[in-house]
């Protein structure tokens, strides 16, 4: 594997969560660093992130609130929001957004949406 | 001595009574024409009663001396009797004075008038006839003793005795007149003095003719002297008396008169002559006295018909005054007479009533009002023919032909036949009094149908208890008391739900014992015998002086309100659980999100195993620890379920009264096992007075239970000291007990927010428990809190008051 593995941050209040997200995207070879807060992320930066997944009902800096301050420094970072919150879901603000998933999500849905978004990043750098 | 000086009558009078008794001796000698005797007429035994009649008692003995010097006077002048001879005789004289004096005051009284026949009468007897018995037999024995004129004592005797009964007959009654008169004039007017002269002209003239002898027959005089006796009474026979004695006097001693004759017959003549002046006399006298007494008759009915006519006036003034009508039938119904006020009223007169054609009565008949006309009628005509008292209210009508209510009753006068003379009537004017009772009756009538209308019942009872008045609409809907039920007490046991009735009779007992006013709610059993709530304010009624005299008990219906009450409970209810409802739908959401996290977890953990255990070479050391992690999120999901279904196991029951005690004493026996195998020591501290609460049962043990379960886990995380867990009950305040649970934990960290739900600072939970707690014990009225206790630990306490107050 002389290719880099993508780096995903996890970003949920919810330690099992980060755990078994990171079990996950581990065993689909990614790089995972888990995060229990907004705040956590940013302090540690966003340098080698190639996507993002965060929870929505946090403490503090919700999940709305950090994708929209990740797009003001990577717009092209791919950002996952997921909800155990099925109304939140429903709200205006998640209609139209993909990558918005409602727990318990589906696995290989994620991955493969998460897998999508580094290919067509890594095809837009190489056209680059 | 000064006794008899005192009374020493005026010394003229006592003159002139010398004087008199000597010329009355001169008389009596002139008269003695009887030869041999020197008896005759003896006037001064008139002179000398009439006087001792007319003087005082203590004063006779002035008289008796004085009349002793005068016959002794007259004695020596005289008759030249042996002076002791006419000491005895003037004794004899004046005892026969005294003893006539005696008998007439004995018999007649005082002051002797000689008015009236009895008087006449005794004075006759007494004066005339008894009286000269004494001096008869004194003079008689004397005359008989001394030998004077060789008179033997029963030759003398009858002569001395009628001598002095003429001489009494004759002179006492005109010294009466003389003494009465004394100072009176005579009051004689024209018209007598002209009856007067004529019948002394006539009296003198047949005194003249008859006694001179030219006519036959002395008494000829006696209708002259009947005359001056009928017309001028006992003075008029007094004075004739004594001029006829003068004139046979002159007559006999001129021996013109018939009583004058030869010596032979002188003593028979003169016999004659005394009977002659005493049978006048007494004639006289008899006929005067009667004639006084028919005078005085007459004057006494003349008085009482004048008084009679006064009462009579009064009457009739009286009458007018009378402020009612006042008329008189006769017995077959003819108006006889009305009095002003009628007349005035009517406008008609007794006399207006004549109508052609009809009766008085009818006339009368026609001013009734026509409604009572016909009944007025047969009422007075079956009065009249049975003679029952007549009564009736009719309206009468005015002069100004306005119509009056009168209030008329008759009655029959009768006579002592019990035959009807007359019926008289009384009639008042009531016409105010009966538009008053009718305005009052009218109001009572509008009141009556307030009362009725107000969809109230309406009862009073009298002070003792007594049911006095019970509305129309009590009535209908409740019934009359049945016939043994008379007082409140009786028919508040009778009609009062049992279950309501002691509660509302202590407070009705205390109300009516205390005079204050009360309020009721209870159940009521209605005609049906259907109990329907009601409520009754009771209020005494005072009078002036502040004592009760009734209670009034208004009760209205309050079934509708009680059960549109009920019906708002019950909405409440239903909100209450609609309300818990559309939180249970919060709820779920947020147990969805509960347990959505470990089931995220545990598909990523799956996916994550699959793909380890497909990869080639499978990881299954990493498989199997995301294996492990299944397990640990699956369970950990299980008991989300666990415990929420732990906490929603309650479901709604009737509250009853409980023993608070003995649900926490049960809850510790459920809890035991949880406690035993945590090490912890369970403390109780339960107050045994408690009374007993309504409560849900089931939901009060699911918060004692959360409140061990709290208090246990708070205690987890200790490792060192002891875990004591306290339980206590007591009272808080006087309506409401109090329950404590006390851990020695770790205390809260924010005792206000630990009844927010979801709000948890443990490891396992999710913040519900306290939460549902607390809206546990508000339901029932109470209130929970927590606070950190003062050296380690927090209390959770709850109230449960214990008048249930429904907030739902």
């Amino acid at each position: 594997m002389s290719e880099a593995r993508p780096v995903v941050a996890i970003v949920d209040d919810d330690p099992r969560l980060i755990e078994s997200l990171q079990d996950l995207l581990e065993s689909a070879n990614y790089v995972v660093r888990g995060y229990p807060s907004a705040k956590s992320l940013l302090d540690s930066g966003l340098a080698g992130v190639d996507a993002l997944i965060t929870d929505i009902g946090m403490p503090g800096t919700d999940g709305f609130e950090l994708r929209d301050m990740v797009k003001k420094v990577r717009p092209e970072l791919p950002v996952f929001l997921i909800t155990g919150r099925h109304e939140i879901a429903d709200r205006d603000r998640a209609q139209g957004i993909s990558g918005f998933f409602r727990k318990p999500f589906d696995a290989r849905a994620l991955l493969a949406a998460v897998g999508e978004a580094l290919r067509d990043r890594k095809m837009e750098g190489q056209h680059d | 001595m000064t006794s008899v000086w005192l009374h020493r009558p005026r010394l003229m009078y006592l003159g002139l009574f010398s004087a008199a008794y000597v010329l009355g001796c001169g008389f009596a000698q002139s008269l003695a024409i009887v030869p041999g005797t020197g008896i005759s007429i003896w006037p001064p035994a008139g002179l000398f009663i009439a006087t001792l009649v007319l003087a005082s008692g203590p004063s006779w003995p002035w008289w008796v001396g004085v009349g002793c010097l005068s016959e002794l006077a007259g004695n020596a002048l005289w008759f030249h009797s042996p002076l002791p001879a006419a000491v005895l005789i003037y004794a004899g004289n004046a005892l026969e004075a005294m003893a006539g004096a005696w008998l007439v005051h004995r018999f007649c009284g005082r002051p002797v008038r000689l008015e009236t026949l009895r008087e006449v009468l005794v004075f006759v007897v007494m004066g005339a006839g008894a009286a000269p018995v004494v001096s008869a037999t004194v003079g008689s024995a004397t005359l008989a003793w001394f030998g004077i004129q060789s008179q033997s004592f029963t030759a003398a005797w009858p002569l001395w005795w009628i001598g002095d009964a003429t001489g009494v007959l004759i002179v006492a009654p005109l010294a009466l007149v003389v003494f009465q008169n004394w100072r009176g004039a005579a009051a004689l007017s024209a018209k007598r003095w002209g009856e007067a002269s004529v019948l002394g002209l006539i009296f003198l003239g047949v005194a003249a003719l008859s006694l001179s002898g030219y006519l036959p027959f002395a008494y000829m005089i006696m209708p002259p002297l009947l005359w001056a006796s009928v017309r001028f009474e006992f003075k008029g026979a007094a004075i004739t008396l004594a001029l006829l004695a003068l004139i046979t006097a002159v007559f006999t001693i001129s021996g013109a008169s018939q009583f004058a004759g030869d010596p032979e017959s002188q003593k028979e003549k003169q016999v004659m002559l005394h009977l002659f002046l005493a049978i006048s006399a007494f004639s006289a006298l008899i006929v005067a006295a009667i004639s006084r007494q028919h005078q005085q008759a007459l004057v006494t009915l003349r008085q009482n018909v004048d008084a009679l006519r006064d009462r009579e006036w009064e009457f009739s003034q009286l009458v007018g005054m009378v402020p009612s009508h006042l008329w008189r039938l006769n017995p077959d119904g003819e108006p006889i007479f009305f009095n002003r006020r009628m007349v005035e009223f009517l406008g008609m007169d007794v006399p207006d009533t004549d109508k052609p054609g009809m009766s008085r009565l009818e006339a009368l008949s026609e001013a009734v009002h026509p409604e009572e006309a016909e009944k007025f009628r047969g009422t007075l005509r079956r009065s009249l023919a049975t003679g029952e008292p007549f009564r009736m209210r009719y309206r009468l009508r005015r002069f100004d032909g306005a119509y009056r209510w009168m209030s008329s009753a008759a009655n029959p006068l009768r006579d002592e036949g019990q035959r009807i003379v007359q019926w008289y009537g009384l009639c008042h004017d009531i016409d105010d009094q009966v538009r008053a009772e009718e305005a009052l009756r009218e109001r009572e009538r509008g009141l009556q149908e307030l009362v009725d209308a107000m969809p109230v019942n309406i009862l009073s009872f009298s002070p003792s208890g007594k049911m006095t008045y019970a509305s129309k609409r009590y009535l209908e809907q409740v019934g009359s008391p049945l016939s043994h039920i008379e007082d409140f007490n009786a028919l508040a046991k009778d009609l009062a739900h049992p279950d309501d009735f002691p509660t509302m009779f202590e407070r009705a007992s205390n109300g009516f014992a205390n005079g204050e006013a009360f309020v009721n709610r209870f159940r009521r059993r209605d005609k049906q015998g259907v109990y329907r709530w009601i409520e009754a304010r009771a209020q005494p009624l005072r009078d002036s002086s502040g004592a009760i005299v009734q209670w009034y008990i208004a009760s209205i219906d309050i079934e509708d309100e009680v059960r549109a009450q009920e019906a708002l409970r019950a909405a409440h209810e239903s909100l209450a659980r609609q309300s818990q409802a559309a939180s249970l739908a919060e709820l779920s959401a947020t147990i969805a999100h509960e347990v959505n996290q470990p089931l995220a977890a545990i598909v990523a953990n799956s996916h994550a195993c699959h793909r380890w255990l497909s990869a080639d070479p499978p990881n299954l050391d990493r498989a199997k620890i995301t294996a492990e992690r299944i397990i640990r999120d699956a369970n950990s999901a299980a008991e989300v379920i666990g415990r929420v279904r732990a906490l929603f196991r309650h479901s709604p029951q009737a509250r009853s009264p409980e023993d608070v005690n003995r649900l926490i004493s049960e809850v510790c026996r459920l809890m035991a096992d949880e406690i035993t195998a945590k090490v912890i020591r369970l403390e109780t501290n339960l107050n045994p007075g408690l009374p007993l609460v309504a409560l849900d049962r089931v939901q009060v043990q699911q918060v004692m239970v959360n409140l061990l379960r709290n208090g246990i886990e708070a205690m987890d995380g200790l490792l060192d000291g002891v875990r004591t867990l306290w339980i206590s009950s007591c009272r808080d305040g006087t309506d409401a007990i109090r329950v404590e649970v006390t851990d020695s934990g770790g205390g809260f960290a924010d005792a206000e927010r630990v009844f927010e739900p979801f709000f948890t600072t443990k490891q396992q939970g999710m913040g519900m428990g306290l939460a549902i707690c607390r809206s546990i014990v508000e339901s029932h009225g109470g209130r929970l809190w927590a606070v950190n206790n003062d050296d380690r630990g927090g209390t959770v306490a709850f109230t449960l008051p214990l008048a249930v107050t429904e907030t739902s």
